[in-house]
């Protein structure tokens, strides 16, 4: 365990086992409450121009998946510039999280974030079902939202609701600071990368390599 | 039409446009940011803009007014008072774009009582406060019945470095962003002086030839001359910068930026890009440098308007460029963040963005506000209190006090 026992969750997400099949990102939404016309968890299609689209020409196709929501970042940008402390990393377990009370919806955190996982609203959110849905309370118009990493769940001793939701177990949730975690043995053995690692963000969000190419 | 009737439609027009401006505003309250052209991927646009562009054109002023006190160069004291209303009036403006680009505007004080040291924008709140401060400071000196060269000296003292601040902090909200490779150069501060200087005189120079033509005000040929040195000058240096930037850009095939280089030299940004570089900066430059261009009123006011507008198209590149190519790029990309009805258009891979009518309504409206401050200004602050006001045409006067 690291220094006062402090928690450091993360991600590690298995590319080798990612189907893009979307299960993950449509229970994100379920869970927190995500209204229409917002993700708080894509899934990227590494490829062509569209979604599931490969690159190249038949036979050497290629495609990757790529799913995304907040990294969690240890150095979060977002964190830094934000003018009144409404985004804020978590001290005891690394989670960057907003409060909604404070955001005065200057969107200067989109601006800074690397990775586009931040989502405004800029409207009155609508739901379909035209009722609040999952556990979480929904955010009021002009403030920003993103992935809290299922912090209501988390601190339940719960797991956050797209690792659970996986039908291919590609998501690892854990403590990173917990060498013998599932997660930390994941990122040890598999060489978890990081993304947009020059940007000095150090996500606490890992990606397990492709070890073998999927025929397409 | 008498200069009177023309100076009371030149009111009712801009009162007009504030009334179309606040409702545009109470509108997009109503309705959220939602009526805006921004979305999750260009989620700054027109306001950001403008932000920028007129915290560059408060530059004229209070410099020149403080450069010209602490050279002694006499000449340029004639403009003091109009040079340091306009500043006053720009940095109001810069101030009053941030709030409706605000989701919570009800909530602005957290930016004091919840302020992040961290955050460039907080440190642009203080400097862009000191500077009106200042602002106001200089025009109350500038108007009591014996100015005082001591006070005024310290004032420029004050005035310099914060004005080089101002510009430089502005920069730093968009330079220290590393997501952004396009800003994230330490050219950018730099580069925000320099824009600075040739917007902000522009303004002065173009500001001071209607004043000239409309009202009493005396410039001298000399001063309009050494106006239209110094602009060559500030617009060699600009665009220097700004060639600096591209070639560095360009010449590398490893650069992280050059997308968004690219975009404005062939893309789609280029209708802009070249217009801002040649009719914005290479034409005034030549107008300015000749001799003989510059002496000519017609051509000096026509040159300084470029310039002025060439900057505005500068800082609709700086935003655009970054805006509209994040780092990732990969497909669908991020969702528009709106509700659409099935079928319609959900994802952007890219940046997409138009201002819609509420954003030109509310820019028109604050504008116009900004237009009034520096009308009611320089009637009271510098009409009023002109030494021997001459009269140069029958009619140009209205009786009972001079009228714009």
């Amino acid at each position: 365990m690291a220094e006062n026992g402090k928690k450091k969750w993360g991600l590690a997400i298995d590319l080798d086992r990612c189907l893009g099949c979307w299960t993950c990102a449509v229970a994100c939404k379920e869970e927190n409450n995500v209204p229409m016309g917002m993700w708080w968890n894509r899934i990227l299609t590494q490829g062509g121009d569209g979604l599931d689209q490969p690159k190249g020409e038949f036979p050497y196709l290629e495609m990757n998946y790529l799913p995304l929501n907040c990294q969690h970042c240890e150095d979060p940008p977002c964190e830094k510039v934000c003018p009144t402390r409404a985004t804020y990393k978590r001290d005891e377990d690394g989670i960057v999280l907003i409060d909604y009370n404070k955001c005065i919806g200057c969107r200067y955190c989109m601006a800074a974030c690397p990775y586009g996982v931040r989502v405004f609203n800029w409207e009155n959110p609508q739901r379909i079902p035209d009722f609040d849905y999952g556990l979480v309370e929904g955010r009021p118009r002009g403030v920003v939202e993103k992935c809290t990493l299922c912090v209501h769940r988390v601190d339940e001793g719960l797991e956050p609701a797209c690792v659970v939701a996986c039908p291919a177990h590609a998501r690892i949730f854990g403590d990173l600071n917990d060498p013998e975690s599932d997660i930390s043995v994941a990122v040890r053995e598999r060489g978890g990368e990081r993304l947009l690692e020059d940007k000095g963000t150090n996500p606490q969000t890992f990606y397990l390599r492709r070890r073998r190419k999927r025929p397409l | 039409m008498t200069a009177r009737m023309a100076y009371r439609c030149w009111l009712t027009v801009l009162v007009a446009l504030m009334g179309l401006g606040f409702a545009a505003w109470v509108y997009q309250l109503s309705e959220g940011l939602g009526v805006t052209g921004l979305n999750n991927v260009n989620s700054w646009g027109l306001y950001i803009i403008a932000f920028m562009y007129f915290v560059g054109l408060s530059a004229g002023g209070l410099i020149v007014v403080a450069a010209a006190q602490l050279t002694g160069t006499e000449q340029f004291r004639p403009l003091s008072r109009v040079a340091v209303i306009l500043s006053g009036a720009a940095i109001v403006l810069a101030a009053l774009f941030v709030i409706p680009d605000l989701g919570r505007p009800d909530r602005i004080y957290n930016l004091v009582t919840s302020g992040q040291f961290y955050s460039p924008l907080v440190w642009d709140v203080f400097v862009i406060c000191t500077y009106l401060v200042i602002a106001g400071v200089d025009l109350w000196l500038l108007t009591r019945p014996r100015e005082s060269v001591r006070a005024l000296t310290v004032m420029a003292l004050i005035a310099l470095p914060v004005a080089v601040l101002v510009h430089s902090v502005t920069a730093w909200i968009f330079g220290l962003v590393v997501a952004r490779p396009f800003w994230n150069t330490p050219l950018l501060a730099p580069l925000f002086i320099s824009s600075a200087l040739v917007s902000g005189l522009a303004l002065l120079l173009v500001v001071t030839l209607i004043l000239r033509r409309l009202t009493v005000l005396r410039v001298e040929k000399e001063v309009l001359d050494s106006l239209g040195k110094l602009m060559a000058w500030f617009i060699a240096v600009d665009l220097f910068l700004l060639f600096a930037e591209v070639l560095t850009t360009v010449a590398s095939n490893v650069s992280d930026h050059k997308d968004q280089v690219m975009s404005l030299l062939n893309g789609e940004l280029a209708i802009f890009f070249w217009p801002e570089v040649i009719l914005g900066g290479l034409v005034p430059f030549a107008i300015f440098a000749l001799p003989q261009t510059r002496r000519n009123n017609g051509l000096l006011g026509l040159a300084g308007a470029l310039a002025v507008v060439g900057i505005l198209f500068k800082r609709l590149n700086i935003m655009m460029a970054s805006m509209n190519l994040p780092l990732i790029q990969l497909a669908p990309g991020q969702s528009f963040g709106r509700f659409v009805e099935p079928g319609g258009r959900f994802w952007l891979r890219l940046g997409e963005y138009t201002p819609t009518w509420v954003e030109w309504s509310i820019a028109a409206g604050i504008v116009a506000f900004g237009a009034l401050l520096v009308t009611l200004g320089v009637r009271y602050l510098v009409m009023q209190r002109m030494p021997t006001p001459v009269v140069r045409s029958a009619g140009a006067v209205a009786p009972g006090g001079p009228a714009a």
